[in-house]
Parts: C-alpha cells; sequence; structure tokens
C-alpha cells in the first residue's frame, strides 16, 4: 500500500488510548484517509474500548500492544505505519516518539515532548539524524483568540514587541487524587518543584514572539510557594490522618517563571494547578502601540482605541482579524461521533498536521519547537532548586533561530 | 458534602504552627512604637507643587492641623500654597525657598511636631532623617528612599529619635484593599500565598512634560536607571495582606526587565525623529517584572510598566489556599462556595465559576469607607489621598502606631535599588534585608478593626 506521501491513507500507530488518547483516537476516526492500524496501551479495558471504536467506523480491527510498558517498541518496528501518536503518561513521551523516529516513523506527542534537557536534545539529534518529524500536539496554539492576536502580531498592530505573559492555572487537585483520571500527575507534584506543565501558555507565546524564527530564549528565573493546597485537600476529603494530609509535596502551589530573549523581549509564565482557581486565559500580549489582555478579552491601541487609556473587547477587531485558518475552518466536518468535549483547536491542529504531513511539509510544531516549549520544565527546577538563580536556556537551533523566518500559515 | 472548613484565624494559628512564632504565645505579639499623643499636629511642608498641593489641601479639612510653614524653590508654588493655608482661615505661614536645601531651615524651627514632604524622590530621605534628627516625625511621598543605606539611614534615625517616619502610600486605603484585608482575616480566601501587581501606568506625557503638572525630573530616572522605580503603590496593599514586617517578611526577589523602546518612539512621535529626546539611550527597560519571596513561602509577581501605551492597572490577583480574588477581572471564586462543595469531586471544569464580588463587597466593606466615605468623596485618587492623611494625623494625635511605618516605608521602598542590582546582575537573586531585625517574627498583624 501506498504510504501518505505518495498519495495513500496516512497509517497511524496510537500509543495510549486513555483519557486524552482515546480523543485523538475519536477523531482521527472522523478524519478521511487515516488509517488506524496499530493500537497500543497496558490498560485493556482502554485498548479494548479504542478497538471496539475502530471497527464500528467500519474498518478492519487493528493490532493490539499491551504486553508491557514497552509494548510500545513492537508497535513502532511495524512496517506500515506512518506515524506514532503518543498520548501516555508523561515520563513514556520522548523514549516513544525516539522509537519512532529512530524506527522511520514520525512522531507526535500529547504535551510535554520531554522532562530533560538530555530528552530534549536526543528528540533534535534524532529527528534530524533520521529525517523524520516530532511534532508535539499543543492545541492552545490554534485557540480563536491566540492566532486572531497573532494575525494581528504579525501585521504590526501591536508595534515592537516587548513582554507576553501567560499561565496554566487550572485547578488540578481532583485530577491528581482521582484514581480514575490521571494519578500519575500526583507523583510530579510530590517530586518535582518548577513549572511542571509549561506548554500550553509557551506554544502561544512563542508563536507571537517568534521564538526560534527571528528570536531566541536567553535564561530564565523561577520562583515557587510553599506547598501547602495538596495536604489542604486530602486532609479535607480523606481526614487529617490520610498520609497525603501531611506527606511533604515538594511542587510549590504556585511557580513563576520570567524568560529573556535575545531580542529584549520578557516573558511571565505561571504555573498553578493546586489551588482553587477557574481555569482562566491569562494571557497578555504586549508592545510599543498596545496591549492584550486575555483574561478580560480586550485590548488596547493607541491612537486606535476610541477612548485613550480604556480597554476595548477584542470582539471589536475579530471580524477584520480573524485568523484565515479559522475562515476557511469548517467546524461542522471536525465534530468527534463519541461527544468529547474540548472544542475544535484541537481538531484544526489534527487538520494542519495530516496536511503538513501529506505534502511531504514540516508541521506548524517542529521539533525545536517541540522540545523549547518543554525544556521550561527542568529549568526551572533547576532555578527554583538554587533560589530563583538564572539558568541559561540551550539553543536547540544551533543559531538557526536567527535565519528562520516568522512562521506562516499559507 | 461539608463545605471546605472556614479558619477565621489563620494568620495567628497557622502561623504559630509554621513556627516563625514557635514558642511565642499571642499575647506576646508585639504593637509597633507608639510616641506621646498630639493634641494638634503643627506640620511643615515641604514641595507644595503638583502632588504637595493636593495633599496640603486634604490637610487643611482636617481637625487639628496646623501648617505651620512652607517650603518650595519654585516660589509661584510657594505663594499659591500659602493662600491655601491662608483661605482655609490659618495664619499665612513663611515661607522657605532659598536654596534646594531650604526644608533644612523649616526644619530647624522649634514649633513643628511633623515635616511632610512632596519632593521630587532624591530629596525624600534626606528631608525624612533631617526632620527626625530635629525631633519631627516625618512623613514623606512614595518611595523614601533610593538607595540601601538610605532605607537603614530612615529606620536607625527613627529608632534613635524616637520620632516617626510614615510612607504616605495611599494605595492601601482603596476601598477593595481594605475589602480584601477583612476577607483575609476572616479566612475566606484561606492563607493567602501568591499576589500579582503593579505600577501599570502610562506617564510618558508626564516624563516629557506634555501635560499640566508634568514631572520632568522623572525622565531623567529613565535615562540613567533599570528596575522597578516605583513599586510602592502595589506593594502597600500586598504587604497588609501577607503581614509583611508582621508575621511575615521579604526574603529576597529576582528582576527582569525588557528592552526599552517606548519613550524614544514617543518622543519621535511628539517632537520629531532629529530631536535629542528621540535619539537619547534610555536605560529603563519597558516592562520590569519582579518576582519576589516571603520568609512564610509566599511569593509575588510585581511589574513596572509607566513607558507603554496601555490602561492603567494596579491590582492583578491574590490567591489564596481556600480561593481567589481577581481585581482585573472583578471576579471572585471561593472554594465550596462559588461552586458547590458536592459538585468539587464532579468535573474539572464544570464546578469552577467565577462569581460576581458584588454580594461579597457588601458584606467585607471596610468600615473607614463606610464612616469616611463622604468626607473622602472630592479628594484626589477616588479619595485615598484624605484617608491615608486622616488616618496618620488621628494616630499621632492618639499616640498611637502608625498603619505604615518606617520599618514597611524601608521594605517597600528597597526594592527600587535591590531591582537595579538583579537587572544589572542579569536577574540574579538578591536578598532583602530585614528592617526589623527579626522582630517581624513577633509584631502583631495589621487589624483591620483597628483602622477607622
Amino acid at each position: 500500500m501506498a504510504n501518505a506521501a505518495e498519495g495513500g491513507p496516512l497509517r497511524v500507530g496510537m500509543v495510549g488510548v486513555g483519557e486524552r488518547g482515546s480523543y485523538h483516537l475519536d477523531l482521527l476516526l472522523g478524519m478521511d484517509s487515516v488509517e488506524i492500524k496499530a493500537l497500543c496501551d497496558i490498560d485493556d479495558g482502554f485498548l479494548y474500548r479504542a478497538k471496539k471504536w475502530v471497527q464500528d467506523t467500519g474498518k478492519p480491527a487493528p493490532a493490539l500492544y499491551s504486553r508491557s510498558k514497552t509494548d510500545y517498541l513492537r508497535l513502532c518496528d511495524r512496517d506500515d505505519l506512518d506515524l506514532v501518536v503518543t498520548a501516555t503518561p508523561w515520563q513514556y513521551h520522548a523514549p516513544v516518539c525516539i522509537a519512532a523516529m529512530q524506527a522511520g516513523k514520525h512522531a507526535a506527542t500529547e504535551v510535554p515532548a520531554a522532562l530533560t534537557v538530555d530528552e530534549c536534545w536526543e528528540l533534535v539529534e534524532t529527528s534530524e539524524k533520521t529525517g523524520k518529524h516530532c511534532t508535539m500536539l499543543e492545541q492552545a496554539n490554534y485557540s480563536p483568540d491566540v492566532m486572531t492576536v497573532l494575525n494581528m502580531s504579525q501585521q504590526g498592530i501591536f508595534g515592537d514587541l516587548l513582554h507576553a505573559s501567560g499561565g496554566y492555572v487550572h485547578d488540578l487537585r481532583l485530577v491528581k487524587f482521582d484514581p480514575e483520571r490521571e494519578p500519575w500527575r500526583l507523583q510530579h507534584s510530590i517530586d518535582r518543584n518548577g513549572n511542571n506543565y509549561p506548554t500550553h501558555p509557551m506554544g502561544p507565546i512563542a508563536w507571537w514572539l517568534g521564538i526560534n524564527r527571528g528570536d531566541q530564549f536567553e535564561y530564565l528565573v523561577s520562583m515557587s510557594t510553599k506547598a501547602r493546597c495538596l495536604n489542604d485537600y486530602a486532609a479535607h476529603f480523606f481526614g487529617d490522618r490520610h498520609p497525603y494530609a501531611s506527606m511533604r509535596m515538594a511542587c510549590g502551589d504556585v511557580n513563576t517563571t520570567l524568560l529573556r530573549t535575545a531580542g529584549g523581549r520578557t516573558v511571565t509564565l505561571h504555573h498553578d494547578t493546586n489551588t482553587p482557581h477557574p481555569q482562566t486565559a491569562e494571557m497578555r500580549l504586549q508592545g510599543t502601540r498596545g496591549l492584550y489582555a486575555g483574561n478580560i478579552r480586550k485590548l488596547y491601541l493607541e491612537g486606535r482605541s476610541p477612548t485613550a487609556h480604556e480597554w476595548q473587547p477584542l470582539a471589536e477587531y475579530e471580524k477584520e482579524y480573524q485568523h484565515p485558518l479559522w475562515k476557511r475552518f469548517d467546524e461542522e466536518k471536525f465534530r468527534t461521533s463519541r461527544g468529547h468535549g474540548g472544542g475544535a483547536t484541537t481538531p484544526l491542529l489534527w487538520r494542519r498536521l495530516l496536511e503538513a504531513l501529506r505534502a511531504g511539509r514540516a508541521p506548524d510544531q517542529n521539533v525545536y519547537d517541540a522540545v523549547t516549549w518543554s525544556v521550561i520544565s527542568p529549568l526551572t527546577e533547576k532555578s527554583v532548586a538554587a533560589k530563583s538563580r538564572p539558568v541559561d536556556f540551550p539553543d536547540f537551533t544551533r543559531g538557526k533561530w536567527k535565519s528562520t523566518p516568522p512562521i506562516s500559515f499559507a | 458534602m461539608e463545605r471546605f472548613p472556614r479558619d477565621n484565624a489563620y494568620n495567628r494559628r497557622e502561623v504559630l504552627k509554621g513556627g516563625a512564632l514557635a514558642g511565642v504565645g499571642a499575647a506576646a505579639l508585639s504593637a509597633g512604637f507608639a510616641a506621646e499623643p498630639l493634641k494638634s499636629v503643627r506640620v511643615g511642608f515641604v514641595g507644595t507643587g503638583g502632588r504637595g498641593t493636593e495633599l496640603l489641601r486634604n490637610l487643611l479639612r482636617l481637625e487639628g492641623v496646623r501648617i505651620v510653614a512652607l517650603c518650595d524653590i519654585n516660589e509661584a508654588n510657594l505663594a499659591r500654597a500659602q493662600d491655601l493655608v491662608q483661605k482655609a482661615g490659618q495664619p499665612r505661614p513663611p515661607g522657605y525657598s532659598k536654596s534646594d536645601t531650604d526644608w533644612q531651615r523649616l526644619c530647624d524651627r522649634d514649633d513643628l511636631d511633623l515635616v511632610v514632604n512632596a519632593t521630587p524622590w532624591q530629596w525624600h530621605a534626606p528631608i525624612s532623617v533631617a526632620a527626625m534628627k530635629a525631633g519631627k516625625h516625618a512623613a514623606t511621598e512614595v518611595p523614601a528612599a533610593q538607595t540601601v543605606e538610605q532605607c537603614w539611614e530612615l529606620v536607625e534615625t527613627s529608632e534613635k529619635t524616637g520620632r516617626h517616619c510614615a510612607l504616605l502610600e495611599n494605595d492601601c486605603y482603596y476601598r477593595e484593599v481594605l475589602m480584601i484585608l477583612n476577607m483575609l482575616r476572616d479566612g475566606l480566601l484561606g492563607e493567602p500565598l501568591y499576589a500579582e501587581a503593579g505600577y501599570m501606568h502610562d506617564i510618558r506625557a508626564v516624563k516629557f512634560n506634555t501635560v499640566p503638572n508634568g514631572e520632568p525630573w522623572r525622565l531623567e530616572h529613565a535615562v540613567s536607571r533599570n528596575g522597578n522605580l516605583y513599586p510602592t503603590h502595589p506593594l502597600g496593599p500586598l504587604s497588609w495582606w501577607f503581614g509583611i514586617n508582621r508575621g511575615d517578611s521579604f526574603s529576597y526577589l529576582v528582576s527582569m526587565s525588557s528592552k526599552a523602546r517606548s519613550l524614544q518612539e514617543f518622543a519621535a512621535k511628539t517632537f520629531g525623529p532629529e530631536d535629542r529626546r528621540s535619539k537619547t539611550q534610555y536605560k529603563l527597560g519597558d516592562v520590569n517584572v519582579t518576582l519576589i519571596h516571603t520568609e512564610q513561602g509566599r511569593t509575588v509577581t510585581l511589574y513596572h510598566d509607566t513607558n507603554t501605551p496601555r490602561p492603567k492597572e494596579h491590582l492583578v490577583r491574590i490567591q489564596g489556599s481556600k480561593g481567589v480574588y481577581n481585581s482585573m477581572m472583578e471576579r471572585i471564586f471561593v472554594d465550596g462556595r462559588s461552586s458547590a462543595a458536592s459538585k468539587l469531586r464532579e468535573g474539572w471544569r464544570a464546578t469552577h465559576e467565577w462569581e460576581d464580588p458584588a454580594e461579597y463587597r457588601k458584606q467585607y466593606d471596610h468600615k473607614l469607607w463606610r464612616e469616611q466615605e463622604a468626607n473622602a468623596r472630592n479628594a484626589g485618587h477616588g479619595g485615598v489621598d484624605y484617608l491615608e492623611l486622616y488616618r496618620l494625623i488621628k494616630n499621632l494625635r492618639e499616640g498611637k502606631p502608625l498603619d505604615i511605618d518606617v520599618y514597611d516605608a524601608a521594605a517597600w521602598s528597597v526594592i527600587v535599588p535591590l531591582t537595579e542590582s538583579s537587572v544589572a546582575g542579569r536577574s540574579k537573586p538578591v536578598d532583602i534585608p530585614d528592617f526589623t531585625r527579626g522582630k517581624w517574627k513577633t509584631r502583631a498583624p495589621i487589624d483591620p478593626d483597628a483602622i477607622g
């Protein structure tokens, strides 16, 4: 059978079909010219549910892999796959991607792509050596507001960019303690202090500022509060004497990181998954001519906003500056069949990724983006452990950021 | 399912539990320094420009205040101030305007209780020190000092002379700030863990003196200095919330600045690209961000952003262990109350809904505002220019500790030179001096009920 680059269907193997992976599967099953050839999960419940979903669409049953925690290696070794998709717990993301690329497949991974600096370099080097893509599935980059602001910014509306901020401010206390959700997340809170989940805000900010495409991070400093909210939560729901009520949690409840770029711009990044707080888009982009504030969905543009120094709703600019990708995007065609939520940003991401792979183009999020956004996690841990001292940022592009053009979706 | 339990005294109980006050009973908590009560407060006033005039107007409305002497090198400003005092029914006070340091002669008078100063920044500390050395209390506009040494000098002079050095930080008296103080005291938001705030205010026109009451001396600071040059407006409120110098203390900071572009752009647009001001290399980064860590493990994100075109913002959010108040969004979330506690375990999005804080505002409104709103109404900055002076004069007359004392003045102002050090050292961590020399561990938390 012809592979995707030769006009055949895109042949996919999926590793991890639990909470998030099953959503990706659901989306892929609704897309033309995609074949799910193989599935891997150590949880048989997830695995057989996924198999049934594939068969329900009238497609042949996929091969199943569940022998051990490293059975993804056998999946990667198949000779009928173009792409391996990973939606596993974090520590498997880099190993699965590396195995996939070494076996000649493109890799697409849930966020973050890696947990250590070494893993980040290994992803870059493996991708460069094998000529295979490693793309991250960071859907936040495709959210309508993020893309509208990107469109405005690329047209110079905000002037010369100075500062951006954003955060993953999402109360995950429930998820961390729920064995049926993602209990492995709790272990990261127990062991690691820093920004453990940077890519959701980092991806959009990196596109806005042109990171790896004209600018590059130089260094960061990071600071955490004490950790008490997970203990409080455990004491409330499980009782004062439950081990988690008094266990020492490494991860400070609120972590804040400052980054500086070679172009003299700064970024404030929040990580806040333990405090009671509604999920809020904390995104901000600021330039010499105005700024956008995502928490209130407003902006101010000097000489253009009707009243000096007064916010104006972003909605008033949406018509003029809606991103062409969203203008062309027919949401209806990308509904999942099984009612998974998640809006239209992940479907748009998949459409872009499949188009790129079919056309033999680099994905919007290349391997350098994947590691630049992910490496924040180990770098912040290092800074926090050393009383917020500055930590240098590796240049994974080895200087290529200077000559890489701004991101374009043409 | 039951609600999250309210902890009505996180401050005392948890601070004790946490070890900062281990072994110290509540009774051993100490109040701040108090001076002898004053029947009336005889004031010498230094700096009668735009800001000074606003303060003077409010002082003249307070009972028990007499303006005895005035000082300004600008004789027109001085005469305007003398007229104001006379119009208020007091004798026309003598004016001091011989030189840049004529405030020294004013301080040396023997008929003053308090020297208030609203001068350009570099004069704040020298005037306050001179006043205290001459036996007068000092009250200074913000910031109180420009260097670490000046901060220590203020503290040591105050301790040695037994005179107050008050900081006139009006932002502490905003209705919202005092409401949050009430919320924290009642445990509504749990223990405060994190605050985000800043001085985010486009004052390009003030710096370039293209508006009435411009302050062109501010531009000189932007030419030669890089850091957070004006931290006390946001730091005052959040220091009260965290109990800085009263159960907690600033420990260290890191600071980072963006490049400086906006002043050049403004000058080019306003004066033309060939103007000297359009070619000046300004040192002050347009957006400065500072992270501060406290002894109790809390953190602050502090912005200084005075060069860019933007709406004014000062408080963003205060995050506690049981809830969050977002001033910029005008929203509140309280665990177990904003979403029914029974739903806490059901979903990860659906149960987290922001609330309109209107009902909370009624419940936690501070008594100072209920009692003084009519008097404050026409004063500057929405009334707080009156309230800060009302509180200062009241405490001095009653012989009580000040709301904002010399330790607060030093701890909030020292952020300026420390951010400059950090920025110059590529955002390296810089320790923040403990001006209380350990007394923060035993000083009583600020009592919102005592602010009336």
